[in-house]
């Protein structure tokens, strides 16, 4: 009886270890939404009706499909960077703190240098979100790689300390006065970051995202950077042996990563909210990190999977509006869908070792 | 010693009493080799069970072992996962606070709410003075004037550091933090005594996160752990993932963060979040100046693999 066991656990596990990993995260995902439908159940509801009332809400008009790809374009920028550290296992759990830190500089920029044109205000919001991010991940790099506090700690850490950064510039000279709720004057419209098709609320932050992940396939695939990054994460003594410095590599990730962290905030203040709005990185770390291991690490299968999170989101929204259907149930979602994604990971990984 | 000092290490107790139960839970689980990042969402779980289960069967004592239950629910899932499965064990502790702070919200909706969010109010443990002992200057309204789950939580740190460090099952669950081929050659099941650590670990933890809502709030509100899992965490390391070092650890961020909350009460021109980010900045800290020093258990994060044929 315990040998049939045995023998359809390990049938099991040759399968999962041979198994594509986009046929994993479609599994990991249709058992995360079948789990969740108990719970749905559970609240007085129709689960057909709820999910299909999720699909429309986030596919059913250009307009909500509009506000889906808004949503999934700091995901992606997030994502890949991420990504790009997980392939050296670096993890870098630090997104939103970075992100809240890049939307602050991206701000700062957005509010003091208000007599420059769109062409170079726009550019130079973006860029100083990209360093704000850097800078943050940087420290968090810094700590790990000086004192050895493990990087997942210390970018948590860091987390909090960023998210109040910006409730302390919201509460003090950056706040709006008599806004009533912690959040900067409107930006003036030459830091806004332009539509991309007029009359909807898409902006051009999805164009950068794509780029970013094609940037960071190239980058991980086509580039002595990238082969060192997969040697780091392969084996970290065959990368030392083979002359890899590791300090570099893991501070040159994590700037990566988080300089993409800060764009993603930079993006959504400037093309989202056109103001700094206390709370508004809140969540996005996190999925930036369920994004990356569903797309299993490659910077191009972070496309599918920030998109899905987007739109995961839109529909949420619209699910709770017409059904009565909590939204928080989508976290549910995410987190089932990154434990099956790790134990199928962890499960191949043994497979291939024994 | 003045009452303000007595008022403020009083203080320190009381915020670190939550932390205390889930750095203890924390050291089951990294002592036999699994990573303890979950903490965060076992202590939600910990604490919205608590404040449902109190509210359910009229009875703080059955919010007390729901939360426990709580808590160890969510254990399973990283025990599975991480043991049987061999997930990542940082991010599985990841991922199950996401799931965490979705299920506590949406069942407070979905179940008791109509789709709003409810507040469900719960009775406060009041202190209950321990007779004679409280009467003592300084070290009476210090240490005997406190709320039951106070005392509970560091009565805990004895037995949990007897159990660890002079029973053989203590010595069983360390071996496997260290070892796990070795422990295993002798006779033991590293597999089961790692789901065993991390399923009664995750248990404290959600006592912990009951101490919140029943201790201290009163109800339950949204993701209320608000970080505190991560702070215990940093407190295991502060004390050398050992029970009595912990309990160090925890006191240290209590007074870091009820210095926090006095800084604000006398209005100084330090602005409120400057002063909010201290416990974390001190966390940090206190981390980095341990530096190396911290030795970690030698296999944790390393799955263990029985041989299959």
């Amino acid at each position: 009886m315990s040998e049939a066991m045995d023998a359809v656990i390990d049938r099991t596990v040759d399968g999962i270890a041979a198994s594509r990993p986009l046929v994993l995260a479609l599994v990991a995902v249709g058992l995360a939404f079948g789990i969740t439908s108990i719970l749905v159940v559970a609240s007085g509801k129709n689960p057909f009706v709820a999910y299909w009332s999720l699909v429309t809400g986030a596919l059913g008009s250009t307009d909500r499909i509009a506000v889906g790809l808004n949503k999934a374009t700091p995901y992606l920028l997030a994502g890949v960077g991420v990504a790009l550290a997980f392939r050296a296992r670096i993890i870098n759990i630090g997104g939103e703190g970075q992100i809240a830190v890049g939307g602050l500089s991206a701000s700062w920029i957005a509010l003091n240098v208000a007599t420059a044109p769109a062409l170079v205000h726009v550019p130079l919001g973006l860029l100083a979100a990209a360093a704000g991010g850097a800078v943050w991940a940087a420290l968090a790099a810094l700590i790990r790689l000086r004192r050895g506090v493990h990087e997942v700690l210390a970018t948590l850490l860091l987390n909090f300390v960023g998210v109040l950064l910006v409730s302390e510039a919201l509460h003090g000279e950056m706040g709006e006065v008599g806004a009533g709720f912690p959040q900067s004057p409107l930006f003036p419209t030459s830091a806004w970051l332009p539509k991309l098709v007029p009359r909807t609320d898409l902006h051009v932050g999805i164009v950068l995202a794509v780029a970013t992940v094609i940037i960071g396939h190239v980058l991980l695939w086509r580039t002595s950077f990238g082969f060192r990054l997969r040697l780091v994460g392969a084996s970290r003594s065959a990368a030392a042996y083979a002359g890899v410095s590791l300090p570099r590599s893991f501070l040159a990730v994590m700037l990566l990563s988080g300089a993409l962290a800060g764009l993603a905030g930079g993006v959504e203040v400037l093309g989202v909210h056109y103001r700094l709005i206390e709370g508004f990185s809140q969540g996005f770390g996190f999925n930036a990190v369920a994004i990356a291991l569903l797309a299993s690490v490659s910077p191009m299968a972070v496309l599918p999977a920030g998109l899905f999170f987007g739109f995961l989101e839109t529909g949420a929204l619209a699910m709770q509006r017409a059904v009565g259907v909590p939204s928080p149930l989508i976290f549910v979602i995410q987190g089932l869908t990154m434990v099956f994604v790790l134990s199928a990971a962890g499960l191949a990984a043994g497979a291939r070792r024994v | 010693m003045d009452t303000a000092a007595i008022e403020f290490l009083a203080a320190a107790l009381r915020i670190a009493a939550p932390l205390l139960f889930a750095a203890l839970g924390g050291i089951l689980s990294e002592r036999a080799g699994i990573f303890a990042v979950g903490l965060e969402g076992m202590m939600l779980a910990g604490a919205f069970a608590g404040v449902i289960g109190t509210h359910v069967l009229d009875t703080v004592g059955g919010g007390l072992a729901m939360s426990m239950l709580g808590g160890a629910a969510l254990g399973s899932i990283v025990a599975v996962a991480t043991v049987r499965f061999r997930a990542d064990q940082m991010v599985t502790g990841l991922a199950v606070n996401i799931l965490a702070v979705g299920l506590t919200s949406f069942l407070l909706r979905g179940l008791f709410g109509r789709g709003e969010a409810p507040v469900i109010r719960v009775p406060i443990l009041a202190p209950v003075p321990i007779p004679l002992l409280s009467d003592i200057p300084v070290l009476g309204p210090l240490l005997f004037r406190q709320p039951p789950l106070t005392y509970l939580g560091l009565a805990l740190t004895v037995p949990l550091f007897f159990f660890l460090m002079h029973t053989r099952a203590g010595l069983t669950l360390r071996a496997i933090g260290e070892n796990p081929e070795a422990a295993f050659a002798v006779g033991a099941d590293p597999l089961r005594v790692r789901m065993i650590a991390v399923i009664a670990g995750s248990a404290l933890a959600g006592l912990g996160g009951a101490v919140l809502p029943l201790q201290q709030v009163g109800t339950f509100t949204d993701a209320m752990t608000n970080g505190r899992g991560y702070i215990a965490l940093a407190a295991i390391i502060v004390g050398r993932w050992m029970p009595f070092g912990a309990l160090v650890g925890c006191l240290l961020f209590g007074a870091a963060d009820a210095f926090q909350l006095r800084v604000q009460g006398l209005r100084l021109p330090v602005s409120s979040y400057v002063i909010q980010m201290m416990p974390y900045v001190v966390a940090l800290t206190l981390l980095a100046s341990l530096g190396r020093t911290a030795r970690l258990p030698a296999a944790i994060g390393i799955p263990f693999i029985r041989d299959r044929h």
